[in-house]
């Protein structure tokens, strides 16, 4: 009897859900087919068809904010980086997930991680997975890990031979340089107000501590002699891939190649630069995933959301790309990975990236920064940093 | 007066080159005395590279001395060595010119048939052959056609579609031969007759084989296994948008150049100019929207229509130009023999503006080929994209940098407009300098 | 039935067409509203039903105004041109004077959405404070969005206190949640504003670096283009048409693949320029990395595009030139040189003046090589984000308004491309009175 009303419910449940929902992704190989395989499962279980469209990381936020009103967005998107979600929230195109999920179903979930998708108290996504730069090297050049930065700088410069290079990161791009800054004391782009929310109102990417973190980079430039001219996140990771590298900033999604070129290599924290006033830490950045708050389809598209973010799912993610991810029940799991435990204790350094619309407006102007001051050895760095903070304070004022 | 102006403004401009090379490229935050990691560095290379190319003008000049001394003695004649020696000297600069012309091409193509992706890497090849070794002439090791392979991976193709695919190929093996033999023989009527025919053939082939294929031919995992599919929407796309250019300039460029007796036919004309002088695409929030209302997004009808904006002026102009360069005469005739103006418009000026419409329509194609910032807004999926949106992905996807397979890309990309403009050489030239003259 | 003369009857000509279309347009929007009650259509419906208007109204106008046949000529480029040109650029110089952008984009602030607890009418009892929830002080005449399963509905607020607030229109349905209305409001000459108030680190160094981009880029292509051109056109020179052919590669081409092309050739470390230059004792030299040389880097790339189309062009100019006048010119005795300067320079103005012009028109709105190859840098001090070293007016107006530094400024990119328009519109303006291709055609 039991068993025929089951089937029954499946059969009605199936009948009732019909309909499709489009996904868009930024994924790519074996990434990509974990999800077409887990649409596939989803169609069995619920009857709604789910379209996969792969759509250039670069192009998701734009396309989805214009379209989504028009109902020409996704209903669902994996994944957004959370420094992206109070600008989506606010122009009012992603769903406020409260309603759909459980206390239980969250408490799998780090807070760190909850903390980052949540924008003006509101939870707005499901995250998957965390990530973070930290420093990579090649077990080839360097048995262990430095500790230190004279350590680190005696390594670099022994191995940054005509044909082998010391160190070598993404240079102009301020994602990959947020570490200096933290160590020379700017622990967050913004500080926190009294309720603990992000205030935009005081950048702490100024004064000080921003000029000698980007005297610290033109440093590692022209004092150093570490990361010549020319040197962009392609130039970095081909020759890490190459086993041309000793060491490099870089994060998880990178690992999958470096495998496949079959480098070892270890992680581990960069060392506290000279003079600085605290460790080095990176930026913590979470993926999530997101419902279009105009879809047709919003349960079903909840729905896949929630299989997607399980322990178990999580883990076969992992196993497929290598991404982190922050699911406690898939972090046990996951422990004994020397990838998840080496990013773990890099992680722990690290301060989540603000997530609120305001830091749209900080990126262009500090990756115009940071590409100033390493453009020549004499580059004014004072009026570098000023005119920054000028057009990050007019840019949130208009 | 107006020479010494000239002589003043070009000495001003070559003045201002020489402080910003001096002042701003050569200064020391600009230009550093340091070796490029994993280059080869020659000292005073340039100085042996003059001396070769001075050795070159010196063995230029002995030639053409002894060949006009020998030619002197056997002929009885007096004749200068010097027009001899500038010939060779013109043939010298055209050849050097060529070299550096032809310079990113032979890379890009080397690179294609590279998979190791030599170009750029740090590993230095060791032939002990120093051009070879500072990878200035490509360095292949092992060639191969992995990059291709990898573009084509997945495609699978209809019995039918190999025929026609062959029958494409047919055709431009003819055309070309044809055209060879152009070259060898004197001039004859079948030639054109038949390369025209053979054209058509080839064209529409091509265009039946874009309409038959499906997204579902292509299982190829990755992105770039894709590739021929936006080829494939792109002859799609850049077709249809072409065809529509001619649609709706014929019949306004006529109006323009045959009615001359409409009043307000002039303030209509300054209209269809200045209306094309809008940036364009910097409407694309206005067009998105519009696209969105008529419920066109992700569609090629809707990117054509959106391109549709751009080309009505420009065309209309030059087919307008095109008309006045004929004389009327034979429509007046038509038109005392009761002929009515839509009849002499269909029955003596379409034939006559063969020429004109294909320029008008190549235009549009090569024009719209690898647009990639409307196709880019209007597109969504990597089913969908055109060429232009495709290939830029290869080179700014998040972190990723397939050079190998941009190459070969790049290559197979640029061989329809390639073909298409050797082909149609003579409709581009007269085409642009028609245009360009009545601009 | 002659055409009315004189401007009346154009005017009345163009209230004609003008009114077709119009009726078309209206009669589609219309019908598809109303259909769209009864059945799901696509968007188009109303293209097709427009369509259906239009052919029949044309033929039943023309019978009506015969002399009308004339202009129908010109309808369906006008339709076209109305559509898909003109309407666009509208809502553009309408978004000009608006603070339009990604933030402010006319929809609800996701963020504020807060719970109704109790409703009265038009007044509704939040769960939160109105000031808190809806993030607004004083919140009075915000708007705000209304809506519960199903439904929405905008309003604005009239008063605000503690929990609970008034809306101007009381909602024909149990209001679930009230969010804040992300609007965008009519600004007036404000972005114009913004635009001057920061001329020195935007619009005056983009606009000088504009003008010198373009000016040189014609200058260097037209004087390898005549250099080539006149070499090219002695019949005396074998295998000229080879070379003719052989030397527009880089124009036959599609451009947008070769500036990424070279892209790669330019890179500091693995670029071939750079190997190139290395064996030929040159250090590297940072292309595009330092915003001196990355303008040079522009010019010299858009040299290798473009002298091919200039070469051609010489080439057909020279054309032109009748034997005679060398001939004549030899027995006078001159030298080659003499009939160069005499004869064919002086002669190569008329035609070559126009392609020079346009050349220029051209590439002052160049965006691809630009936003291709250097993506408007690298960095330079004293400048915005969007306006680096080698940004051009069009392609700064794209970043500003579509790019991730610009931060979807909508608005702000539509006043510069009035700007842009404007720019161009005087340069054309110039280019006809200097050729006279406008009285030509009056």
């Amino acid at each position: 009897m039991r068993k025929a009303l089951a089937v029954l419910a499946l059969g009605l449940s199936l009948a009732l859900a019909q309909g499709k929902i489009t996904v868009w992704t930024h994924f790519g190989g074996p990434e990509l087919e974990w999800l077409k395989k887990q649409a596939q499962a989803f169609e069995r279980t619920s009857g709604t068809k789910v379209e996969v469209v792969e759509v250039p990381f670069g192009d998701i936020k734009q396309k989805f904010i214009l379209g989504a009103p028009q109902g020409q967005a996704a209903d669902l998107v994996v994944s957004i980086p959370h420094d992206w979600l109070g600008e989506m929230a606010q122009a009012g195109v992603l769903e406020p997930m409260g309603k759909y999920v459980t206390q239980g179903y969250l408490a799998d979930l780090q807070d760190v991680a909850i903390d980052a998708f949540t924008f003006g108290g509101k939870l707005f996504g499901l995250p998957a997975f965390a990530e973070s730069v930290a420093l990579i090297y090649n077990k080839k050049y360097v048995k262990e890990a430095p500790k230190t930065w004279e350590e680190f700088l005696a390594l670099a410069r022994q191995h940054t031979t005509g044909s082998t290079f010391g160190f070598l990161y993404n240079i102009g791009d301020p994602y990959f340089n947020f570490g200096f800054f933290k160590a020379f004391g700017a622990e967050n782009v913004f500080p926190k107000d009294a309720k603990g929310n992000l205030d935009p109102s005081r950048l702490l990417l100024s004064g000080e501590a921003a000029e000698r973190a980007l005297t610290f980079i033109r440093d590692l430039r022209f004092r150093y002699n570490l990361v010549p001219e020319g040197v962009d996140y392609g130039v970095a990771d081909g020759a890490f891939k190459d086993g041309a590298l000793a060491m490099i900033i870089n994060g998880p999604w990178a690992l999958g190649d470096y495998k496949k070129a079959k480098i070892d290599f270890g992680i581990a924290p960069f060392p506290t630069p000279p003079g600085a006033r605290a460790p080095w830490g990176p930026f913590l950045g979470v993926q999530g995933v997101v419902v279009n708050a105009y879809s047709k389809n919003k349960t079903a598209a909840v729905n896949f959301a929630k299989t997607l973010i399980t322990g178990k799912n999580l883990v076969s993610f992992n196993q497929a790309g290598g991404r982190i991810p922050v699911s406690k029940s898939a972090a046990k799991t996951l422990e004994k990975d020397p990838v998840v435990a080496g990013f773990s204790r890099v992680f722990a350094l690290g301060t989540p990236m603000p997530n609120i619309p305001e830091m749209g407006k900080v990126w262009g102007p500090w990756a115009n920064a940071i590409n100033l001051a390493i453009q020549r050895p004499d580059s004014n760095i004072k009026k570098i940093v000023e005119d920054m903070v000028a057009e990050i304070r007019k840019g949130i004022g208009r | 007066m107006r020479r010494l102006f000239y002589l003043l403004l070009g000495g001003l401009v070559l003045y201002g080159a020489y402080w910003f090379a001096a002042h701003r490229l050569f200064d020391e935050g600009s230009y550093r005395k340091q070796v490029a990691f994993g280059s080869v560095f020659v000292p005073y290379g340039w100085a042996y590279a003059l001396g070769f190319l001075l050795g070159l003008v010196l063995l230029l000049l002995l030639y053409s001395l002894l060949h006009t001394a020998v030619a002197n003695r056997l002929q009885g004649r007096r004749r200068s060595p010097w027009p001899l020696f500038l010939q060779g000297l013109t043939h010298l600069f055209l050849w050097v010119l060529i070299l550096l012309v032809y310079y990113p091409v032979v890379q890009v193509v080397a690179a294609s048939f590279d998979p190791t992706n030599n170009l750029f890497s740090f590993r230095r090849p060791e032939t002990g052959f120093l051009l070879l070794d500072a990878k200035v002439i490509p360095y292949l090791p092992r060639p191969s056609l992995e990059n291709y392979a990898a573009l084509v991976q997945g495609v699978v193709l209809y019995p039918y579609q190999v025929g026609l695919l062959l029958l494409a190929g047919l055709a431009l093996v003819g055309v070309a031969l044809i055209g060879l033999l152009r070259r060898l023989l004197p001039e004859e009527d079948w030639m054109d007759l038949w390369q025209g025919r053979l054209l058509l053939l080839l064209t529409l082939a091509v265009f039946a084989l874009a309409l038959l294929l499906s997204p579902r031919q292509f299982t190829g995992q990755g992105t770039e296994a894709k590739f021929l599919l936006w080829v494939r929407n792109t002859f799609l796309i850049s077709g249809l948008t072409g065809l529509l250019a001619v649609l709706l300039t014929a019949t306004a460029g006529y109006a323009f150049a045959r009615f001359r007796h409409l009043p307000g036919r002039y303030p209509m004309l300054l209209f269809f100019i200045f209306v094309q002088m809008f940036p364009g695409f910097l409407a694309l929030v206005a067009i998105y929207y519009l696209l969105s209302r008529l419920d066109l997004l992700n569609t090629f009808t809707g990117l054509v229509l959106a391109y549709s904006g751009g080309i009505i002026s420009f065309g209309t102009w030059v087919y307008k130009g095109y008309l006045e360069s004929i004389s009327p005469s034979l429509e007046e005739a038509a038109m005392v023999d009761g002929a009515t103006k839509w009849q002499v418009f269909t029955k003596i000026l379409l034939p006559l503006s063969a020429p004109m419409f294909v320029f008008i329509f190549l235009l549009q194609f090569v024009g719209t080929y690898s647009e990639f910032v409307l196709a880019n807004l209007v597109l969504t999926g990597v089913e969908s994209w055109n060429v232009g949106v495709g290939l830029r992905s290869f080179t700014t996807g998040q972190f990723q940098t397939k050079w190998g397979i941009f190459a070969a890309a790049s290559v197979l990309g640029s061989l329809p407009i390639l073909f298409l403009f050797y082909g149609f050489q003579q409709y581009f030239v007269s085409g642009y300098t028609a245009g360009a003259v009545k601009e | 039935m002659r055409h009315p003369p004189g401007l009346k009857g154009f005017l009345l000509a163009l209230a004609l067409l003008l009114g077709l279309v119009l009726l078309a347009a209206g009669v589609g929007l219309l019908g598809f509203f109303t259909l769209e009650a009864y059945v799901a259509l696509p968007g188009w419906t109303i293209l097709v039903l427009a369509l259906l208007v239009l052919v029949p109204g044309a033929v039943a106008v023309g019978r009506l105004f015969p002399w009308l046949s004339d202009w129908y000529y010109f309808l369906p480029a006008l339709a076209f041109l109305l559509v898909f040109t003109l309407y666009p650029i509208g809502l553009t110089v309408y978004l000009a004077f608006t603070d339009y952008s990604g933030a402010r984009n006319g929809f609800p602030d996701r963020s504020t959405e807060t719970r109704v607890v109790g409703q009265e009418g038009a007044r509704l009892r939040l769960e939160e404070p109105v000031k808190e929830a809806l993030r607004c002080d004083p919140c009075v005449g915000e708007p705000v969005e209304v809506y519960a399963e199903g439904h929405r509905m905008r309003a604005r607020i009239l008063e605000a206190e503690g929990e609970t607030l008034l809306l101007d229109r009381t909602p024909p349905f149990a209001a679930g949640f009230v969010a804040k209305v992300n609007a965008f409001r009519f600004v007036g000459l404000k972005n114009f504003a913004f635009i001057l108030s920061q001329a020195s680190q935007a619009l005056l160094p983009v606009f000088a670096w504009n003008v010198v981009f373009a000016g040189s880029t014609v200058l260097l292509n037209a004087l390898l283009g005549l250099v080539l051109g006149l070499v090219l056109n002695n019949r005396a020179l074998k295998l000229r048409n080879f070379y003719r052919t052989v030397l527009i590669v880089s124009w036959a081409l599609p451009g947008v693949i070769t500036v990424q092309v070279w892209v790669a050739l330019l890179n500091y470390n693995f670029g071939a320029i750079n190997r190139l230059l290395g064996v030929l004792g040159v250090y590297p030299i940072p292309w595009l990395n330092d915003p001196d040389w990355a303008k040079v880097a522009i010019l010299l790339v858009n040299l290798w595009l473009g002298f091919p189309y200039m070469m051609t062009a010489t080439l057909g100019a020279l054309s032109t030139i009748p034997d005679e006048l060398y001939e004549a010119a030899k027995v006078d005795g001159a030298t080659p040189w003499q009939a160069l300067w005499g004869i064919t320079l002086p002669l190569l103005e008329k035609p070559m003046v126009p392609i020079l012009l346009s050349s220029f028109a051209f590439n002052f709105n160049n965006f691809y090589i630009i936003y291709l190859l250097t993506g408007g840098g690298p960095a330079q001090e004293g400048r915005l984000a969007t306006a680096q070293a080698t940004d051009i007016l069009i392609s700064w107006a794209y970043k500003t308004a579509f790019s991730a530094e610009g931060q979807s400024a909508y608005g702000l990119g539509a006043a510069i491309s009035l700007l842009i328009f404007a720019i161009t519109v005087a340069i054309s303006l110039v280019n006809f009175r200097a050729t006279g291709a406008l009285r030509e055609v009056r």
